[in-house]
């Protein structure tokens, strides 16, 4: 029922709540009047009581399955930041718990409910798909008014890309990684072309450590590439093209390197099982941690780029074009891989469907697991006249959106590579002023 | 399954304007606005039911005639010619308190009298009276969505003549009509909410989508209508875009009610047999979303528990159940290509489930391709409009939102109808256009709107 | 000339054998030659059909040839190039080009083309856009085809099927080719685009379904109706699928008749099936017309020789009839009485002769007349010497002996004689007086005099007669006589000699009353019958025989053993001077009756009966 209003009030609270109609108008909005975000922001953060909804949305559920072992599984298909999301997850959870449910895996479970958090235009709207027996499925549903400030806590929140200098020197820097560190990094790999420097910062400055160097028969192609992988029973593995080089498992003081045509990781988290990633939170709760299946690319030997052929593959394609970089965004069933291509196209291959568009961007970008907006991001460099750009974008669907202001960098970014924990990404550029390499790592910073 | 949506590249482009954009000068007055319309307008009374409803229609008709009340995108009632009201009688009875001082584009002033006599006319079947302060509408039953319904834009205040053209109380009155041509708008010097920042707009009607845009691109349109399924190409071409939220449903509406299972069966299997991630993919070229469901997501927010993906084996099953498959002849629009490729490619979908269906031009048929549009952003009243279509009477009734689920699942129940996909309207605008925007609902805002320099 | 207008005379007879010779002859002669021109306008038609066979099959060619350039085009052609490139490397998605066969078939004008994968999975087509992801059919068959020449194939449109000239070409620049196939519609547009002599049409019948139906029938020129024979002719090849010919009627007029090849169409595949029919019609209008042409002259020679041979044959006839009809005229002049008629024909030649037969027959038939009138006459005065000396015997014999006894008398007793010749003198002079009578009886009968007319009512003058001889029928002596009067009282007056009909009916009378020796009845009857006034005297005496009916009114005869013969010949007489007519009507032994028919003329009643015209009497 709608409400009754007397609302004799200013007449211009119409216009008012006419112009805020629509999403996009919105979007336009917030975006002008930035001021209104931290407002928004501001009253996003405020703790909205959600219990109503879901010990509403929790009966109905129990009403159908019965106290008993049921699979849960949550979705947010909502404008809901993941924090709200986070709460009203947990929220239901806690609800079904004091209705006698308990959660189970799918296969030890009678019921399955399939929770999604999606909203309409007038309020959220929480869907119970239950699923009992074979082929028995009932919907139940609440609707939970849209809280006036959260509107606008959408994941088109400009998020802000933080650089930090990690390594500066003369020579080609091809990958840096952090071996260790505390607030700051404390012990780091240089890889370069010839070879893999260890550095630890001691008694408040750098110093060299362990300067290995990389045994190669043929000469390196021209813009050679190479990639720092931390590995778990030894210190890391360094790719290059066509070889590859592991220090050695007692001890740092070698590097094994042979020519090898393996396939080159194209996800840095740390490797599990060998054929998933987990991405360890970033900042959040134990139990999200995201397993990705893992994705190895076949890199040309004499070439600055990846031939295309994937191990396993994506989907149905077990190659794509050559590409320079790779990407991905998990999705609910699949995992989305985006592909910069040699023609300067962007690949987004699904599994089923191979996709070129072309967004603008650079030939480098990696995904980043993060606590801000959607939760994953990619980092995309972008060239202007002044200097390489690095942005950070979400994938609603298949169309980036910006969700960060660009960072500058001083020259041409030459390499960019997730770092192990998923979080952050190292750049790599070149001042072709001063003719120097800078390593820098890129975190995401969620809000000011 | 390759799902892009379009939307985002609308959204992302009106962010990355905004980004770039520096501030702007401040609004100017002045100007003609040209707008371009496929549909070809014969009436400009709001409460003619005779031509069929266009999003361009009821565009038009906003920028002459207002409501007693609006709704927004959230459903929403807001103050229009209207400044309160209050049900009554178990919401059998309301009461308008009416906006005081408003003038028709004639100069006379908004009595309650008149927007009684307005009323009636576009709804024979309500009691509507005039009082001191504003009117009463009485229904025989309860109607809590009697706010919503009357911020239709066919319930729009005109004073009625006989003879004469129905005057509004809108921002533009009408400045020459040419029926199903031409028609040009000249702002209301007076209007009660200030006078809009353009002079006049110009509205060319009856022209294909490829028109509009060459129009558009001889800068001789300001703001052309384009194809859902032209959206991604305008787009590569560099057109800035603007996409409303799905506002259109593109189904299959049975002439006749199902009579035994095994019809319903058929009708079953020819929902399955729909592969509508492909033809969204190829024939929409991105556009919309595929439609399990009558009412798009953000109307419902439940639409993803109507599955859309097709299932050959269970539609095989299903038609397996009836032992004598008719030939169903599916009507289309003979003047929409999109409709003509829909009818064919779901034919050839039909016939890998071994149904047959036989694609005609025209609107007869044991089954119809129909694009229809919802008539409000109040999903009950949507809801209601579809069921109209289906030839499906349903009692409009506001409730929760499980209710509405209800409704909708047994209105798909009566397999009448097949929903196929959601559409957006699309639009483009010359760069010149400022400060117009575009409702979910797809409906235009002009009277903010105003020309900047090129 | 004799005889009605239906007589068929000689001479037309004449002419018309004449006539039909003629006829005959000329439309033989116009026949043969018809049957012969045929012949060879038949042989030259197929020449000239065969030709133009030729040049058909050339300008097919020449589209086909069109046809595979157009999709050879495409298939070199740069959009195709660019999307066999994205989708080489990998299976790219193919949505954005499942416009592209619509606009390269516009571009290149080709009413069919489709986009194929290395798969057969439809990347692209322009007649069915809606297919896009659907194998193709008939691919391997297809691609067998690749590079070769056009082929006929049938295309499954959303809507129908049509006929297609197509070709297939593969564009190599991907890893995976990317089959184009491309044709033409088989429509009216396409057979319009061949060019042909005025007078040739070409038709496709699209072979489809189990029967003829017209709208399979594609027909540049438009027409609806579909004659029979043409879908005769099209069933044929359905049924034989072999090259078969025919005339197609399309109206009434020969002149539209054409004469149709029918040539199978068929597609690539195993079975190589029928799938059209090429109908090559060409008009036979020149054929039939000269045909019309040669019927025409042949017509109008005949009936000019017609008219001509009238001609010729009317004076021909003339000149052989004329003397024949001469003769006719004679003849029939003979037999009207015109002894004196002549034929007059010249000339030696058997008709002359038979008229100068002729000639000589009248002349001897006019010598045999005369020679006969005069037999008769002198038959007639025979017979009135016989009976005047019949007549004049009887009394002379009384006076020869009553002379003789006086003389025998006077010798032998003159004593006697003065007693004698007292007696003799009164015999002499009574047998003298006899003798009178006879003559004057005689004398009577050639002196008849003409009827003096004037208005007699009949009625009385029977009434008259009754009258006068009223005593004599009750004379003592004699068996009386019952006398009735049977008179119509409203019988006319009529213009008539008084005396001379009392005469006749007092002769009447006369003659009944010697039929009744024995007593008996005699009527006397008058009514109107007609024009006629009737006038009866019957009888009731013993009658007469049919010969003395015959005989009855011939003068001098009598049944009687006195009397002259006279009295019926008499009233005979009288009743034929007043326009009249006597019959009579007897049966032995029940009496005769007499009946006088006299014509009632008004005109000469009235005429008589004005007082200003004096009345003429004979006493």
């Amino acid at each position: 029922m709608r409400e009754a209003v007397y609302n004799s009030s200013i007449p211009d609270v119409a216009s008012k709540s006419v112009k805020r109609g629509l999403r996009l108008a919105r979007v336009f909005r917030i975006v002008l009047q930035f001021s209104f975000f931290l407002l928004s922001l501001r009253i996003g953060a405020f703790a909205v009581d959600w219990s109503a909804p879901e010990q509403n949305l929790a009966r109905k559920i129990a009403a159908i399955t019965g106290p008993g072992a049921i699979a849960v599984a949550i979705e947010n298909r909502s404008s809901l930041n993941k924090r709200d999301s986070d709460i009203i997850q947990n929220g239901l959870r806690s609800a079904l718990e004091a209705l006698g449910i308990r959660f189970v895996n799918a296969d030890q479970s009678a019921a399955t409910v399939s929770i999604s958090l999606s909203e309409n235009a007038a309020s959220y709207v929480w869907v119970a798909e239950i699923h009992q027996g074979a082929g028995e499925s009932a919907v139940v549903m609440v609707s939970a008014p849209r809280p006036e400030g959260s509107l606008t806590a959408r994941d088109s929140v400009p998020l802000v890309l933080r650089k930090t200098s990690l390594w500066s020197q003369g020579d080609p820097i091809l990958d840096v990684a952090v071996l260790e560190e505390s607030q700051s990094p404390t012990h780091i790999a240089v890889l370069e072309p010839e070879k893999l420097s260890l550095y630890r910062f001691q008694n408040g400055k750098w110093q060299a450590e362990q300067s290995l160097s990389i045994v190669h028969n043929r000469p390196w192609p021209r813009d050679i590439r190479g990639r720092i992988i931390p590995a778990s029973d030894h210190l890391l593995d360094a790719y290059l093209p066509g070889v590859i080089c592991s220090t050695a498992p007692s001890s740092v003081a070698a590097l094994n390197c042979r020519e090898s045509d393996d396939p080159w990781p194209l996800l840095s988290g740390t490797m599990s099982g060998g054929a998933m990633s987990v991405f360890p939170s970033a900042g959040l709760g134990s139990g999200a941690t995201t397993l990705v299946p893992q994705m190895k690319a076949f890199f040309a030997s004499t070439r600055n780029f990846f031939t295309g052929v994937l191990a396993p593959g994506v989907g149905k394609f077990t190659t794509v074009p050559k590409f320079y970089s790779a990407a991905f965004l998990p999705r609910e069933k699949y995992t989305l891989w985006l592909f910069a291509t040699t023609d300067g196209m962007t690949h987004m291959v699904d599994g089923v469907s191979d996709q070129a568009a072309k967004l603008g961007w650079g030939s480098d970008f990696v995904t980043v697991k993060t606590a801000c907006g959607a939760g994953w991001q990619v980092l995309a460099s972008s060239r202007e006249t002044n200097g390489d750009f690095v942005r950070a974008y979400e994938f609603p669907d298949r169309e980036p959106v910006a969700v960060s202001t660009p960072v500058d960098f001083q020259g041409t970014i030459t390499a960019m590579w997730t770092e192990a924990h998923g979080d952050t990404a190292v750049v790599v550029t070149r001042d072709p002023d001063k003719g120097n390499y800078e390593a820098f790592r890129l975190a995401m910073a969620c809000s000011q | 399954m390759k799902l892009f949506d379009w939307r985002w590249l609308a959204v992302s482009s009106v962010l990355a304007v905004t980004l770039m954009a520096r501030a702007e000068a401040r609004p100017q007055y002045g100007g003609t606005l040209h707008v371009t319309t496929r549909a070809a307008l014969t009436s400009l009374d709001p409460a003619d039911s005779s031509q069929s409803a266009s999003f361009a229609q009821e565009n038009i008709l906003r920028l002459i005639f207002e409501t007693l009340v609006s709704i927004d995108d959230a459903g929403r009632i807001h103050p229009g010619l209207a400044i309160g009201w209050k049900p009554a009688a178990n919401e059998r009875r309301w009461h308008f308190q009416l906006r005081r001082g408003v003038k028709f584009q004639d100069g006379t002033l908004l009595t309650p009298e008149i927007a009684a006599a307005s009323l009636r006319a576009a709804n024979p079947a309500w009691t509507v009276s005039a009082d001191s302060d504003g009117l009463v509408v009485e229904r025989d039953v309860a109607d809590p969505e009697l706010p919503a319904e009357l911020a239709l834009p066919r319930n729009a205040i005109a004073r009625r003549n006989s003879g004469a053209a129905p005057i509004g109380t809108g921002p533009f009155r009408i400045g020459e009509w040419q029926a199903g041509k031409k028609l040009v708008l000249a702002a209301e010097e007076d209007y009660w909410s200030g006078r809009p920042y353009l002079d006049s707009i110009e509205i060319e009607m009856g022209r294909s989508f490829r028109d509009q845009m060459t129009e558009l691109e001889l800068a001789r349109a300001d703001l052309v209508e384009v194809a859902p399924e032209q959206a991604h190409r305008a787009s590569l071409d560099g057109r800035k875009l603007v996409i409303s939220e799905p506002v259109e449903l593109v189904g299959l509406v049975f002439a006749q009610d199902a009579k035994t299972p095994e019809e319903k069966s058929l009708r079953e299997a020819l929902a399955l047999s729909i592969d509508r991630a492909s033809i969204r993919n190829v024939l929409l070229q991105g556009a919309g979303q595929p439609a399990g469901a009558l009412l798009p997501n953000w109307m419902s927010g439940y639409e993803f528990v109507f599955p859309t993906d097709s299932d050959l084996a269970r539609a095989r099953r299903d038609r397996d159940q009836s032992r004598n498959v008719p030939a169903w002849k599916l009507g289309y629009d003979a003047n929409d290509s999109l409709a003509k490729f829909l009818s064919e490619r779901i034919a050839l979908n039909a016939r890998d489930a071994g149904l047959q269906l036989q694609p005609a031009a025209g609107a007869t048929g044991d089954l119809r391709l129909v694009r229809a549009s919802y008539t409000s952003p109040d999903p009950w009243l949507a809801l209601a409009g579809l069921a109209t279509l289906g030839g499906v009477a349903t009692t409009k009734s506001a409730g929760s939102v499980e209710d509405l689920y209800a409704s909708e699942q047994a209105l798909l129940n009566t397999r009448r109808i097949i929903p196929l996909f959601h559409l957006p309207v699309v639009y483009a605008a010359a760069p010149t256009l400022k400060g117009w925007t575009l409702r979910a609902d797809g409906s235009w805002n002009l009277a903010d709107a105003w020309l900047g320099a090129r | 000339m004799a005889g009605g207008p239906i007589t068929v005379t000689f001479r037309r007879k004449l002419l018309a054998v004449f006539a039909l010779t003629v006829f005959v002859t000329v439309a033989g002669v116009g026949g043969l030659v018809l049957i012969l021109t045929r012949q060879a306008f038949e042989k030259n038609e197929d020449q000239r059909t065969s030709a133009l066979f030729t040049q058909f099959q050339g300008e097919f060619t020449r589209q086909g040839e069109e046809v595979a350039r157009r999709v050879d085009a495409i298939a070199g052609s740069e959009p195709i190039g660019r999307m066999a490139t994205a989708l080489s490397a990998t299976a790219a998605d193919s949505a954005a080009y499942f416009d592209l066969a619509k606009s390269l078939a516009d571009t290149h004008r080709l009413d069919f083309l489709e986009l194929v994968d290395s798969r057969g999975i439809i990347i692209s087509s322009a007649q069915s856009p809606a297919k896009f992801g659907y194998p193709e059919n008939d691919f391997e068959n297809l691609t067998a085809t690749a590079e070769r020449t056009p082929f006929l194939m049938q295309q499954e449109l959303p809507d129908s099927t049509a006929l297609a000239m197509m070709a297939v070409r593969t564009s190599r620049v991907g890893d995976h080719p990317i089959y184009v196939i491309g044709g033409r519609r088989l429509d009216k547009s396409f057979l319009a685009a061949i060019e042909l002599p005025a007078d040739m049409q070409v038709l496709l019948y699209m072979n489809r379904g189990d029967h003829f139906s017209s709208e399979f029938l594609i027909d540049p020129s438009g027409s609806t109706a579909v004659p029979s024979t043409l879908v005769t002719l099209i069933d044929s090849v359905r049924q034989y699928n072999q090259e078969t010919t025919g005339i197609v009627h399309r109206s009434a007029d020969q002149g539209d008749d054409e004469l149709f090849h029918a040539i199978p169409l068929r597609g690539v595949g195993k079975d190589h099936p029928l799938l059209g029919i090429l109908l090559i019609g060409s008009s036979r209008r020149s054929y039939v017309e000269l045909k019309r042409h040669i019927r025409d002259s042949a017509l109008l020679v005949g009936g000019g020789g017609i008219v001509l041979a009238i001609l010729l044959s009317s004076w021909a006839a003339a000149r052989v009839t004329r003397p024949v009809e001469l003769l006719a005229r004679a003849a029939h002049d003979v037999a009207a009485g015109d002894w004196d008629a002549r034929v007059d024909v010249p000339g030696n030649d058997e008709i002359s002769q038979l008229a100068e037969s002729f000639n000589r027959m009248t002349s001897e038939l006019l010598a045999q007349k005369e020679r006969t009138v005069q037999a008769e006459r002198v038959a007639a005065w025979r017979e009135l010497a016989r009976r005047l000396a019949h007549e004049l015997k009887n009394p002379l014999f009384p006076l020869q002996l009553t002379v003789e006894n006086l003389l025998r008398a006077r010798t032998q007793s003159p004593e006697l004689f003065q007693e004698m010749f007292q007696e003799s003198a009164g015999t002499l002079l009574a047998e003298i007086s006899n003798l009178k009578k006879i003559i004057s009886r005689f004398s009577d009968f050639s002196k008849m005099p003409q009827p003096q007319l004037q208005v007699v009512n009949l009625n009385e003058t029977l009434r008259g007669v009754a009258q006068l001889f009223q005593a004599q029928f009750e004379a003592p002596g004699r068996l009386p006589i019952e006398c009735k009067l049977e008179l119509d009282s409203h019988l006319r007056s009529i213009a008539a000699d008084p005396e001379l009909l009392h005469r006749a009916f007092s002769n009447l009378v006369l003659n009944a009353m010697d039929a009744l020796p024995n007593g008996g009845t005699l009527v006397l009857r008058s009514r109107q019958e007609d024009a006629n006034e009737i006038i009866e005297v019957s009888d009731t005496g013993s009658g007469l025989t049919p010969e003395e009916c015959e005989r009855i009114f011939t003068p001098y005869y009598t049944s009687k053993q006195h009397g002259t013969g006279l009295g019926l010949a008499i009233v005979q007489s009288v009743v034929s001077d007043h326009g009249g007519r006597i019959s009579v009507k007897s049966e032995t032994g029940r009496g005769t009756t007499f009946r006088i028919e006299l014509p009632a003329d008004r005109q000469s009643v009235e005429h008589l009966g004005n007082p200003d015209t004096p009345a003429k009497s004979i006493l």
